[in-house]
């Protein structure tokens, strides 16, 4: 039986793309994964339960299990990504997972002052002082080279990740990452907590993705409500999520050129980044897009000129686009750094299950905004180059900043100066999930609510695996572009450690 | 030409948007380190060390290693695995040094309150030399802020924290 009868076998529940199983089913399962293809999105715990997330054509689809004694088998040997996921569940819930691939701690590293913080009856821990010590796995630890590190604290800009790595006549051999620096406990500050600071919490989970986050947040809740916005709040979050694109890929393009030794390519990028940023933040309030959204419709301090300000910014974009991509091909030495640099392998994206940009890059037909009724009339792209390196996702990104000031040009007479509704929601006690296409890829959010408030959330990102995925297309690469091949990728630890 | 006119184009938006420093000869270095938040502040952070910003024409460095600065500016809440670190980046920064909080995370951990992984922010903590709020506060702000720093808004004898 494949994958998708065992699930859809299963245990119907009040949420209708949701299966209970038992654990002969669930194992079952996973031996079916090993073989079947179905898209994994992600594995969570709610002390009682574990539930994973696939995808079939875009559409959720989730199974669940009832822990037995507080473990359950895990799904890593079927599906790599979710190694991470395993982990975590591991450390804050103290929850097993048996067969496991991987046991070491991602973001419990004894410096809490208490075990399994999200169980129900938390355990009393001792909290160690002092750094955190990393924990190599087995082939890590048998790998041959000198041994160095990269952060958490390198005087650089991006959230805290540890990477240790092996080396031998400049090159990285293996590399391991360690994360948890950044670990915020979001999924207990989202727990009972009403829908607007749960909101604002998701606009926090990674800057410069706020609007991905908090758009597919309020859709997941406004999907539990059995509600819509209105077309004027619809079309104003996709408006929203590709400004965010347009400066998000401005500023990963000034980055990578920045770290590739390219600091005038890198500083167009940040001027046309902030020569828009000049037109959009008196819209919209943040610079960063933050709290744009929140459930029912939009949050801005000046929505009714929303249309004029797509327009704006697809004329300045547009204008500047060509000379940015010139400059960029042509700037001696810049493309020629990046070929070659942090090839992606079809077989390491299959086995880490990673989608967006990235992906697309490396020749992967994948992008949620297809599937998105948002989008309709407005999807338009097709992938260009697509070797996987970072030469291929640096053009991309530049493609990608073309395509969504086409949308944004194609959104101003939509919008207009129409002012975004605003639904009025009922909180039933139900759950709800939606996904977006954010900067680096799908990003998913799952939410019960329970008497009026959050009872949990569950947020997908590309992040784990992009850390995954990082640490093989790492190898090889020369030590000193361990940094820009991270950046490429779209590894980030805020997103990751939430 | 299109290289020619590049460089101009940075330039010219530079001098712009400079702010000159106050009579200080070297720059005032800061070794940034991001305590566990969104990565916001550090988004700003990078923008104002950016063209069209001037962050070095002001009289402000960014330091590669804690032994290279003048300053530990932090930004995001202080998660208790991001602790150690710091104080390990604090005691190698050599004397007078002092902190600049960036952000209200940094500050009082703005929406990230103290958890079983969070401390908050340093406020109550440690000596705190320059504050600038805001979630995040922007390039502008910013440069107001450490720009007050030479112009000794703030105190001379920077404590230890």
């Amino acid at each position: 039986m494949d994958a998708l009868s065992l699930i859809r076998g299963g245990e119907p529940t009040a949420t209708p793309w949701r299966f209970r199983l038992d654990e002969l089913a669930w194992r079952d399962l996973v031996e079916a994964l090993r073989a079947d293809p179905l898209p994994f999105c992600g594995l969570w715990c709610d002390g009682t339960d574990v539930h994973a997330l696939f995808l079939v054509r875009d559409e959720p689809l989730a199974v669940t299990l009832a822990l037995e004694d507080g473990r359950y088998p895990a799904l890593s040997p079927a599906r790599a990504a979710s190694t991470l996921y395993e982990r975590a569940i591991y450390d804050l819930y103290g929850a097993e997972a048996m067969w496991a691939r991987d046991v070491r701690p991602l973001f419990d590293h004894e410096v809490w002052p208490c075990s399994s913080p999200l169980a129900a009856r938390p355990g009393v821990s001792e909290a160690r002082s002092g750094l955190a010590v990393f924990q190599p796995s087995e082939r890590f630890a048998t790998a041959a080279g000198a041994v160095d590190g990269w952060g958490p604290a390198s005087g650089g800009v991006s959230p805290p990740l540890y990477v240790a790595f092996t080396q031998s006549r400049g090159l990285v051999g293996q590399a391991e990452s360690q994360s948890g620096y950044a670990h915020r406990g979001m999924a207990l500050r989202w727990r009972g907590s009403r829908v607007e600071d749960g909101c604002r919490l998701s606009g926090r989970v990674v800057a410069g993705q706020s609007v991905a986050h908090q758009s597919a947040f309020c859709m997941a809740v406004e999907q539990a409500c059995g509600q819509t916005v209105g077309e004027q709040a619809g079309l104003a979050r996709v408006a929203l999520m590709e400004m965010e694109r347009v400066l998000h890929h401005l500023y990963t393009l000034a980055d990578m050129a920045g770290r590739a030794q390219a600091p005038l390519v890198a500083a167009h990028c940040m001027m046309l980044r902030e020569t828009m940023l000049e037109q959009i933040s008196p819209v919209t309030g943040s610079r960063l897009l933050m709290d744009c959204c929140r459930p029912g419709g939009v949050r801005l301090p000046e929505a009714e000129r929303l249309g004029a300000v797509c327009e704006s910014l697809a004329g300045i974009g547009q204008a500047a686009h060509p000379a940015l991509l010139e400059l960029w091909e042509s700037f001696p030495g810049l493309v020629a750094r990046l070929k070659g640099l942090g090839v992606t392998r079809a077989e390491d994206l299959a086995r880490v299950g990673l989608e967006g940009l990235v992906a697309r890059a490396a020749g992967q037909d994948c992008d949620t905004r297809r599937a998105l009724a948002l989008y309709e009339g407005l999807w338009r792209y097709t992938a260009g180059r697509q070797y996987g390196s970072a030469a291929d996702r640096a053009l991309l990104l530049l493609d990608e900043v073309a395509e969504s000031l086409s949308q944004l040009a194609r959104l101003a007479p939509r919008i207009g100066d129409a002012m975004p509704d605003r639904e009025a929601l009922s909180l039933p006690d139900a759950e709800g999930m939606a996904m977006v296409e954010g900067p680096w890829g799908r990003v998913a959010y799952w939410v019960r609510l329970q008497e009026g408030r959050l009872a949990q959330v569950f947020c997908h990102t590309p992040a784990a695996a992009a850390l995954l995925l990082f640490e093989e297309s790492v190898k090889d690469q020369p030590v000193e572009d361990l940094p820009l091949v991270a950046c490429s990728l779209g590894v980030n630890a805020a997103a990751l450690d939430g | 030409m299109r290289m020619i006119r590049a460089v101009l184009s940075v330039a010219f938006r530079q001098n712009m948007m400079a702010m000159k420093p106050a009579g200080r000869g070297a720059p005032l270095m800061l070794f940034h380190i991001e305590t566990g938040g969104c990565g916001g502040c550090g988004m700003e952070l990078r923008a104002l060390a950016s063209a069209p910003y001037d962050l070095g024409g002001a009289g402000f460095g960014l330091a590669n290693t804690p032994a290279g600065a003048d300053m530990l500016l932090v930004s995001g809440p202080l998660t208790r695995m991001m602790a150690p670190v710091l104080q390990a980046a604090w005691e190698a920064m050599p004397d007078p040094k002092g902190i600049i909080c960036m952000g209200d995370c940094a500050l009082d951990g703005g929406v990230f309150g103290e958890n079983y992984a969070t401390l908050g922010g340093l406020e109550r903590r440690v000596t705190i030399d320059l504050r600038l709020p805001g979630c995040p506060p922007t390039p502008t702000d910013v440069l107001a802020g450490l720009a007050s720093l030479l112009r000794g808004d703030v105190q001379d004898d920077l404590p230890p924290a």
